[in-house]
This record gives structure tokens, sequence and C-alpha cells, in this order.
């Protein structure tokens, strides 16, 4: 954290009543449907603040769209969702009702979170630095000179600030996905989510934005991955999630998750998953 | 060829391109505004927009030419010819714009407004940063070839009277009996406005760096 | 003004033949310029050199410069170089012509958009080059370049209106020539816009339809 500037958002040292208590994010019986299909059963999970958890589980588990859920970029269809405390979207009466909240409430609640995809969705007609400082400008206000050292700062935590100046066709995959990170670090999230940040990189370049994620989970960030890198959930994950079928079916640390006995649905998926780190857990 | 007839070739060719370039222009405000009708959740907006384009790309812009050109008057607006000309390839060409517009926001890859949804910028934002850039970047081979497109199509508002290109070399053969010459000289000339928009239009794209998104 | 179509219905066998004038000039040039632009374009990609840059001069002139000109530098230019013909005849070629350009690059780009790594599979499992052509290009040539083609032949339909212009007696000459007798001009124009519309709207929907068909068959185009 050494090298980012020391700024202040609106909402990082405000005093929430249960900021100090309150888990980073709470899941409460989330469902989420598309047409027929039941997506999400129920899910029921608590994201703890400062730690990484890891999201992992096969093709179709679900895992994306609980953390889009998340991220409300998908709305659950049943169940709540409260980050450090407030409720995400809808607030739940006593009585179960479900109430959509104000568009302001919604945006100063997601404005808490980051958000990493899969396509990194850098936006092609910005540098790498414009995309960093594109929302501190239009959207925190921030002068332009002040926003440019701030993205500056931000990357050169992600070890690109000699990129600065050029588009994302210019880039690598790799370090798009490294500009994508500090887009979201510059706004100082609570909380950062990652959709399966390496799913669309060639394998040799994974590992530099693996790192980058490492050296975050290091520095005491709340980090919430979706990742098939299961080498990296079971050693930088302080918290695993297991999903199978849209139910969440095991919480844990990597040592009670990973460990013997196996549950046989998590042998089995690790068996198709040697190839990513998974073998050193067999 | 005297050089004086050349000289009022090349005349007649520039008033092709100031004609082209004003309906391409007022084409274009005209599109936007279909197309952000075309776009609307308002079935009120989308459906008179639907019907506007279908009617102007289905229908020959002579027909359309001759149609406007005859139907102000009737009407009771007298205007000169050439401004009935500019209205109808105005009309015609929006059509296409506001089509080849819905294409390029279509097209804008939907990951890149979560992202701008995702660090708080409201739709307003979103559309003005990130959407209508982008789009615009991607419509415009489109519109370059619109512009192509439009410059010969022009040529038939020859048939209401414009003294343009086409008209001057009508004019021209018709009194010298040299059709062949002056034909394939407003030829030559729209080979030239073309290529060099054209030209132009690949420079304008080369310049406007985007990836592939 | 007042809309009578009454008047102008009155003169169905007129218009009926000017319907068939443009119907048959439209079919004929589509067919006959969609194959001179397919040979164009095989040409173009399996010629010599030499040949490829004539025939892209050929198709960077036609499509460089409006109809119109083209169709008066042959029917009013033609006779200067020996070349009389009468106004069909010259509607037909001069449309036909103008065809091929597009039609050419229309093929051009499907040659092109066939990827290579298929063509490569066929000759590993052992196919000839005429069976390549056969049953691996063209198939998949047909898949890529119909819905242009499709495209195409409606600009078609529209450009045949401007053989009025050289006065084939198509379906723009003729409303418009009874338009003028019955002094119901803008009418006239009103029903020749429904018609041509109609008829493109027509084109379009089978257009879609047969693309619907075909694009079970779609490749994962990258």
């Amino acid at each position: 954290m050494s090298s980012t500037a020391p700024t202040r958002t609106p909402h990082a040292n405000s005093p929430e009543p249960h900021a100090a208590t309150a888990p980073a994010v709470a899941v409460k019986g989330v469902g989420k449907t598309f047409g027929a299909t039941e997506v999400l059963k129920g899910i029921d999970l608590t994201v703890p603040a400062g730690a990484t958890t890891c999201l992992i589980g096969p093709s179709g588990s679900g895992k994306s769209t609980l953390l889009r859920c998340i991220a409300f970029l998908e709305e659950a269809t049943k169940g709540t969702i409260t980050i450090k405390g407030d409720p995400l979207g809808f607030a739940e009466a006593a009585n179960g009702q479900r109430t959509r909240l104000s568009p302001q409430n919604i945006r100063s609640v997601r404005s808490r979170i980051g958000m990493v995809f899969q396509q990194f969705n850098l936006w092609p007609h910005m540098t790498a630095l414009g995309n960093v400082c594109e929302a501190l400008v239009t959207v925190r206000k921030m002068k332009r000179k002040e926003a440019e050292e701030r993205g500056m700062a931000q990357l050169s935590r992600v070890g690109l600030e000699h990129r600065a100046t050029h588009y994302p066709s210019e880039l690598s995959g790799g370090q798009q996905q490294r500009v994508a990170i500090a887009r979201a670090l510059a706004l100082d999230p609570e909380i950062l989510l990652f959709d399966e940040p390496t799913a669309s990189l060639d394998p040799e370049l994974t590992g530099e934005v693996l790192n980058v994620m490492r050296d975050l989970a290091g520095s005491g960030m709340t980090l919430l991955v979706v990742t098939h890198e299961i080498g990296f959930a079971a050693t930088v994950g302080e918290s695993i999630a297991f999903l199978d079928h849209g139910r969440l079916l095991l919480n844990g640390t990597p040592r009670e998750v990973f460990g013997e006995p196996r549950h046989p649905r998590l042998a089995q998926f690790l068996e198709t998953y040697l190839d990513r780190g998974a073998a050193t857990l067999l | 060829m005297s050089f004086k007839l050349f000289e009022l070739m090349l005349w007649a060719a520039g008033y092709t391109v100031v004609l082209s370039a004003i309906s391409i222009v007022i084409g274009l405000t005209i599109g936007l505004c279909v197309c952000a009708a075309k776009l609307a959740r308002s079935r009120a907006l989308s459906i008179p927009a639907t019907v506007f384009i279908s009617f102007f790309r289905g229908v020959p812009l002579l027909v359309q030419l001759l149609l406007i050109y005859n139907l102000l008057p009737a009407i009771g607006i007298s205007v000169p010819s050439v401004v009935a000309a500019v209205i109808g390839l105005s009309l015609c060409t929006a059509a296409y714009q506001a089509e080849n517009l819905r294409g390029g926001f279509n097209s804008v890859p939907k990951g890149l407004l979560e992202a701008a949804d995702m660090v708080g910028l409201s739709p307003w934002q979103q559309l003005k940063r990130i959407r209508a850039p982008i789009a615009l970047r991607l419509t415009l081979p489109a519109l370059v070839n619109e512009a192509i497109l439009i410059l010969k199509a022009s040529s038939l508002i020859s048939v209401v009277g414009v003294i343009e290109l086409t008209r001057m070399a009508q004019n021209l053969s018709a009194s010298t009996y040299r059709p062949l010459l002056f034909y394939s000289v407003a030829g030559g000339l729209y080979l030239v406005i073309c290529w060099t928009v054209a030209g132009g239009g690949a420079l304008a794209e080369r310049l406007t760096r985007t990836s592939r998104a | 003004m007042s809309l009578d179509f009454g008047l102008i219905i009155e003169q169905m066998p007129d218009i009926l033949s000017g319907l068939w004038v443009t119907l048959w000039i439209w079919v004929v040039a589509s067919i006959l310029g969609a194959a001179l632009g397919f040979l164009v374009a095989a040409a173009r990609r399996y010629g010599p050199a030499p040949l490829d840059w004539l025939l892209k001069l050929y198709v960077e002139i036609l499509r460089g410069n409006p109809f119109l000109i083209q169709l008066f530098l042959l029917y009013f230019g033609g006779p200067f170089i020996g070349l009389r013909l009468e106004p069909i005849p010259a509607g037909l070629i001069g449309l036909t012509i103008y065809a091929s350009a597009y039609f050419s690059e229309i093929f051009r780009a499907g040659f092109q958009a066939v990827p290579r790594g298929h063509v490569e599979a066929a000759q590993c499992v052992g196919l000839s080059r005429s069976q390549i052509l056969r049953r691996i290009l063209l198939p998949e040539m047909t898949m890529l370049v119909l819905p242009q083609c499709v495209n195409m032949a409606i600009i078609l339909i529209k450009e045949t209106a401007i053989l009025s212009i050289i006065t084939v007696p198509e379906m723009t000459m003729v409303i418009g020539a009874i338009g003028s007798q019955q002094y119901a001009f803008v009418d006239a124009m009103f029903l020749l816009a429904i018609f041509y519309w109609v008829l493109v709207e027509i084109c379009d929907w089978l257009g879609r339809r047969a693309e619907a068909k075909l694009s079970k068959f779609r490749f994962a185009v990258t």
C-alpha cells in the first residue's frame, strides 16, 4: 500500500455504526432465476472483512451469477445482500417483504464495491490512465491533475506506470487486466470483486495478474474472487466457498474445505482441475 | 473541349460536393433523432421511426425526389427545386444513417457499460462518455460509405432541374453534340471526388484509434 | 390535393406492362450481374496479376461514379462509337454491368472469408482441387454471401426506376406518364412509392427467411 497516495473518499473513514463487527458482505437466502432456470437456490454466505475469499465450483454452478448479484449487475430474485451491514438494492422488512431502495442509495452502497471482469472491459477509446481516471473526474468530480496523480499511483501499484498513455489495444491481455484492477482500486473500494480475472488470458500471462492480486490480499483488502485457479485459491484464499448446482456445498478455511475427508463432489471437481494447481492438493 | 467548358464542369462538380455535404450533415442530424426514437422504449416513438426508416430505404430515391418536388407545391409550399432536392437527399440518407447509428449503438459491448456502472457513472454520463463515443467510432466507416453513396445518388437531382455535375454534362453534351466526352469527364470527376472521400475516410479511421474491444 | 387512385386504376393494362418490364429487367440483370460479378471475382483471385489490376480498375471505376452517368454514356455516347441501342437493351446491359462490379466485391469478400484451415483440412483428408471447390468453398461462400446478394438485389430493384430517364417503359415511366396525362402526378408518385416499398419489404422478408434457414449451418465466424 506504500505507493498509494493517501487520499480520502467521502465514505472511506465515515463512521459506520456496525463497520467494526459487520462482515464485508452478508448474503442471506439469495435465489436467482433466469426464466425457468433456477441458477441460485438459496445461498447463505458471509464474506469476512480484510480477508480473501475464493468462490470455486464447476462451470454453471452459479458462482459468477452470485458475484454479479453482489455487484448488483444482476438483481437477486430472492433474499438479501448487505455490504458492511447496509442493504444492497433491496431492504427486507421483518415479515420478509422486499422493497427496492432508492437509486441514490443503491449508487452509494455500490460505490463501495469495485469489480474486475473476465473480459477486462477497458474502454477502448481511452488510454490506460484515462480508464483509471474516468470515474475520479466524472463521478468524484476531482480536478483532472489531481485525478491523474492518483491514477498514476494506482498504475504504478500494478506495475504499469510506463504504459499510462497506451490504448487498451496496445496492451497485452495481462496488462489490460492489471489496468482494470487499477481502475477499480482508484475509487478506494472497501470490497474488490473479481469475476474469473484470468480466465481469458493465455497461461503465461495469468501469473502477472495473480501476483498483483496476491499483493492486494497481503495488504489486507477484502477480496472476493471467482476463480478456476485452484492453486491460487488454496494458497491465497483465507476462506473458500464451493458452489455446485446453485447451492453452497462447502464453506470454510482452505484446510477445512480441501482437507480429508473430502466431499465427493469437491473431489470430482478437483480431478478435472489438476492443471490449475489442484494437483498439489491431491 | 475548351477550358471554359471544363471550368463549367468543375464548377458543377463543386456544386455536387456542396449539396451532398449539406444533405449528409442534415441527414446525420435527422438520423440521430430517428435512431434515438427507434431505440426508445416508448412505442409511440419507435414505431414511427421504424416506418420512416423502412419507407425511405424501400422507395427509389428518384421516386422520392419526384414525389417531394411535386408534393411541396401541391400542398402550397413553393420552394426552389434545389431546396426540394436537398430535402429529398437528406431524408433518404437520414434513414440509412439512422440504421447505421443503431448498429453502432447496439454493438457497444455490454461489459463496457457494466464497467461504467460499477465505477458509478450515471446513465447520462455512460451515454456521453462511453456509449456515444464508441458507437460513433464504430459508425465512422459506414458514414464514409454513406457519404460516397449520396455523392453518387445526387446525380438524380438533375431530373428536378438542379444544375449539378450530371445536369451540366447533360446540358453541355446536348449543346455540343459530344455526349461521350462530357459524360466521361463527369464520370472522371465523380471518381476523383469519391476516391478522395474514401481516402480521407481511411485516414480518419487510422487516426481514431480503437481496439476491437 | 385529393388522392384519386381510381383514375390510375383504370389504366391497369398499362401499369401491368410496366410492372412486367420492371420485374423482368430486375431479375435478368440481377442474375447476369451476379454471374458476371462471380467471374470477375474468380478471375481476380485465380488469374494472373495484370488481369487482377485490370479488373480492379473496372470495378473501381464502376463503383466510383453514378449509375445514371454510366447509363448516359452507354445510351447517348454509345452511338458515337457505333453502339446504337434501344432503351430496353441499353437499360439491361447498363444495369448488368453496374451490378457486376458490386457483386464481384461481395464474392471477393466471400472467397477471402472462407478460413484457410477449412481448405487445409479438406486437403488433409484427400479431397481434390475441384472437390474442395464444389464441396467446401462454394457451400461455405454461399452462406457467407447470401445476405449481401439479397441486399444487392434489393438495391437493384430501386435502381430500375432510373431506367425511366432513358425512356425504358417500366413502372416509374408508365405511372409517371399516366399521372401527367391525368393531372394527378403526386397521386401517381404516391402509388408508385407504395408499390416499390411493398416490393422491397417482400424481398427483404424472403431474404431474411432464407438467411434464417441457412443460419443453422453457419460456422463460428470469428
